[in-house]
């Protein structure tokens, strides 16, 4: 076997920020290997190195036997290393041929002219070779996320791409699509190319790839075999000690009925209804959740229970009263918490410290300001206490928001909604971009809330999570509730059905 | 430079402390006077002059960059130094001339632009911190000057005489300019809050607004009668702000000095230690936090822009109650002066205090570099708007290159 990429002692530092240090990196031709680490380890920056976009600031590339430096990403393609980013670039108007062969055309009538024609038997025939089964004149809008991802794949190859390096490539797909994704990784490897992907999810890791190189704070914890690890070691490797996987939800009494949404609409921006007749409620004691692919509704669904916007229909009753049109600030009042699926946006303000952060939302409750004078005393206090109990790192009250990792920030977050000791909880993708360890803690979070008498709505878009810790659950595709069912007996081809629209019984919806 | 290299210069500005940014401010300032000196002397050599004001390496020059800077500097305080003191050469004499007084006429006219300056910059930087930015200081001072002449010049007759006449007719002035120029920014907010229209835009067309109905009524209906030029009734003697300690008849008083510093520290007061001013601030820096946390941001546009007229209204005031005594066409540029001011002192109440005075002393300096040497005013407005853009720049880079790394979140993996 022969090594595709070699990275030797690479080390890259940012003004303040150590991202790589001194990382080594093998990865063998005609393998699949994937770079596992939690968010902030150092994983899309040693990646955006050897793709040209980052001068190391220390260390070797070697690619092929040869030692090189990219000052581009022109320069990395043209050394056969091509680079799917976690967000698409493609333009969605264009046909896929169009946007596979864009920049690259190939030309006719001496070069003058594009040869739409042999673009699309050129692509046609790449995508038969390497089973991507892309339709060559399909418009990219119209096709899936996974699709849109295999057309990035093909843009690579297009352009002669032997390594592939993929960005997370499986955040945004449903189950059936990563199940496809794993066999195209099996049909590109066949053929000799070589695949690396950054992912911090140990299943996918484990299922995909040949071997796997652990990162963490930007420095290699170590390189093994997929075959000769478990879930449990790696997880260790990961976050340096040990961490507990499974989720243990105890049974516990359910009690009155807290919130109930009826045939709540929205529209979107586009006119197009984003919520459509949606109805459910929460108990006291229970976690409701509510799965689905990104995009289908949720978000503006969660804004109308939190009071970000009002439905056009429907109603919404919490706690026996009518809520349907109460502002954000009165629902604050009323005991609803909200842990936002946005952490940089809305979460948080970046530069504020954590004093300033723990006061938002709660910046006209009398405990922290009398008569519009803030209690910056009382503010600190409460920083403190989030920061002591939901064990923020560093410890400091005055550290900005944005200096903190993702893992941390959310704890802040979950630490503060949670102070407001709030009788409904609604917690969007509470354990996004964040590290096993808080996982783990925000997890338990949840499950002491529900044993309090909480009413949960939970809403996730990582399977596991919200199967685990929901008591029931709802699955949503195209604005509406599919169907509910019980987490613990639904089958994840049932569920991945759910999320893409068909009823497994009924058919499509 | 690569582009790497540019960004982590940027990233290096954007988060440097308050120190760094001291620092950086200084160094700039002295950055533009070697600048604005280079260019004195290659003026200088350009012009003919029957003596030269200065001999550097046996080449005559026809203007001093030395002398230039003194008069800048030092003649805008009044000329404070002895020239006998020179630490550098071992000579400790007083540092102090004998005979200086620091209530000179210099410095009277350099406090006094400061003061009205605290008041534009205050206007700016409170919309700033609001993610707004109002270019209408300019329009809000005018509508607030104008409106504060005429209501004092209404309620002149009907006021008691002497300090009970001060005491109600000066509160009532501030007051009558504040609520008008607070008004005349509610316009740009409103516009922008409800109809999403870009407040750069209108406050800079709403500038034009005020001039020109300004200039309408003290040409017309509001003239004085027996006057030539365009300017309204004088407001009653009562009316205008006592001077203190300095000659009245430069035009400051330190009562209005002292208005303008408590402003900026209520301002400072409202940013930091209120609910409104963490609502404000939380809007300006991210809108979505601040609907998150149940503030209703609409709002805070409106009320940021009423705040920031009214400030500049104030400033229009005390223009009219201290420094002309009746509203008249050609008010100075102090509310475009503000954008700078604001800029340079980081949108922060106390950095207006620490701006402000340098853009006094900038202005009561040209006065005495033109009265003083044979330097052409087209020349000192050159070195002035060096010293502006060098100070102000590294500021402005700091808080538009923010936007840069805003789409990062700072985080390094994705």
């Amino acid at each position: 076997m022969t090594t595709a990429v070699q990275l030797d002692g690479i080390t890259k530092r940012f003004p303040g920020v150590l991202a790589n240090d001194d990382v080594d990196l093998t990865v063998e031709q005609g393998t699949v290997h994937a770079l596992l680490g939690e968010n902030g380890a150092g994983k899309t920056t040693l990646m955006n190195i050897l793709y040209g976009l980052y001068e190391p600031t220390d260390g070797r590339i070697v690619v092929d036997g040869d030692e090189r430096s990219f000052e581009s990403p022109r320069a990395a393609i043209d050394a056969g290393i091509g680079m799917i980013h976690q967000h698409f670039m493609l333009v969605e108007p264009m046909t896929v041929a169009e946007n596979v062969t864009l920049g690259a055309e190939p030309r006719k009538w001496g070069g003058l002219a594009v040869d739409a024609d042999a673009a699309v038997r050129e692509v046609a025939a790449l995508s038969e070779q390497y089973g991507l089964d892309v339709d060559p004149t399909a418009p990219v809008e119209t096709l899936s996320v996974g699709v849109q991802q295999r057309t990035e794949i093909l843009k690579a190859l297009y352009r002669g791409a032997d390594v592939l390096i993929l960005d997370e490539p499986t955040a945004v797909l449903t189950p059936q699509e990563v199940e496809e994704l794993l066999s195209i990784f099996d049909h590109l490897t066949d053929q000799g190319k070589t695949i690396i992907f950054i992912t911090h999810k140990l299943g996918e890791a484990m299922a995909a790839a040949d071997d796997i190189t652990v990162l963490r704070d930007g420095q290699t914890i170590g390189s093994i075999a997929a075959d000769d690890t478990s879930r449990e070691a790696l997880a260790e490797m990961m976050v340096g000690r040990e961490v507990l996987l499974e989720i243990e939800r105890p049974p516990v009494e359910t009690g009155s009925t807290l919130l109930t949404v009826k045939n709540v609409s929205t529209p979107s921006q586009r006119g197009v209804p984003a919520v459509s007749d949606v109805s459910f409620s929460a108990h006291a004691g229970e976690i409701f959740g509510i799965a689905g692919v990104d995009g289908n509704g949720q978000r503006e669904l969660i804004e109308l229970l939190t009071g970000l916007s009002t439905p056009a229909s429907g109603s919404i009753v919490f706690d026996g009263e009518v809520i349907t049109h109460a502002s954000r600030r009165e629902r604050i009042e009323r005991g609803i918490a909200y842990v936002p699926e946005d952490r940089h946006a809305q979460g948080l303000v970046m530069p504020f410290d954590l004093v300033e952060n723990g006061l938002l939302g709660n910046q006209r409750t009398s405990s922290f300001a009398n008569a519009g004078r803030i209690d910056w005393a009382a503010c600190k206090e409460h920083a403190s206490s989030i920061i002591e109990e939901y064990d923020v790192r560093p410890p400091n009250p005055s550290a900005s928001a944005e200096s903190l990792s993702g893992g941390n920030q959310q704890k802040f977050i979950v630490g503060r909604e949670l102070a407001r000791d709030p009788t409904l909880l609604i917690a969007t993708h509470p354990t996004r971009g964040v590290d096993i360890g808080s996982t783990e803690f925000i997890h338990e979070q949840l499950l002491a809330l529900r044993e309090a008498g909480v009413a949960v709505v939970l809403v996730s878009s990582k399977l596991d999570e919200v199967r685990g810790l929901s008591d029931r659950m709802a699955v949503m595709h195209d604005g509406m509730f599919v169907d509910t069912v019980d987490p613990d007996a639904v089958t994840e081809e049932e569920l991945g059905l759910l999320m893409a629209g068909e009823h497994p019984t009924g058919g499509e919806q | 430079m690569t582009d790497s290299r540019w960004r982590a210069l940027l990233q290096r500005i954007v988060y440097a402390s308050t120190f760094e940014r001291v620092v950086i401010s200084l160094a700039a300032l002295l950055l533009s006077i070697l600048v604005g000196g280079v260019l004195i002397l290659v003026s200088g050599r350009l012009t003919t002059c029957p003596t030269a004001a200065a001999t550097y390496l046996g080449v005559g020059f026809c203007y001093d960059p030395i002398t230039v800077f003194d008069r800048l500097f030092f003649g805008a305080l009044g000329d404070p130094m002895n020239p006998l003191f020179r630490p550098f050469a071992g000579e400790f004499a007083p540092p102090f001339r004998a005979g200086w007084s620091p209530f000179n006429s210099e410095m009277a006219v350099t406090l006094r632009e400061t003061a009205v300056l605290i008041f534009t910059g205050l206007s700016v930087a409170v919309a700033f911190r609001a993610d707004v930015f109002n270019i209408g200081t300019q329009g809000q001072l005018v509508v607030g000057a104008i409106t504060s002449a005429v209501s004092l010049t209404a309620l002149g007759p009907v006021a008691p005489s002497g300090i009970a006449g001060s005491l109600l007719l000066i509160p009532a002035g501030l007051l009558a300019g504040a609520i008008a120029g607070g008004l005349y920014g509610a316009i740009p907010g409103a516009l922008k809050a409800y109809a999403d229209a870009n407040e750069v835009i209108t406050t800079i067309m709403l500038n034009f607004v005020a001039a020109k109905v300004a200039l309408f009524l003290v040409s017309g209906p509001l003239q004085r009668a027996d006057s030539q030029i365009a300017q309204t009734e004088p407001i009653p003697a009562a009316a205008s702000i006592p001077s203190v300690l300095f000659d009245a008849r430069t035009g400051f008083s330190l009562v209005a000095l002292a208005v303008a510093v408590c402003t900026a520290l209520a301002c400072y007061y409202l940013l930091n230690h209120t609910t409104l001013g963490y609502e404000l601030r939380t809007s300006g820096l991210q809108a979505a936090a601040a609907r998150y946390a149940g503030v209703k941001t609409d709002r805070t546009i409106v009320g940021s822009l009423v705040l920031s007229g009214a400030l500049g209204g104030l400033g229009g005031a005390i223009y009219v109650m201290m420094i002309v005594g009746d509203f008249q066409t050609g008010v100075p540029s102090y509310g475009f002066d503000g954008i700078t001011v604001a800029i340079l002192a980081g949108s922060n109440p106390l950095g207006v205090l620490l701006a402000a005075p340098l853009f006094g002393i900038i202005q009561s300096g040209s006065i005495v570099i033109d009265t003083t040497t044979n330097v052409p005013p087209q020349l000192v407005d050159v070195l002035r708007g060096l010293i502006v853009l060098f100070v102000a720049m590294p500021e402005f880079f700091r808080q538009f290159g923010r936007r840069f790394f805003e789409d990062d979140g700072g985080e390094i993996d994705g």
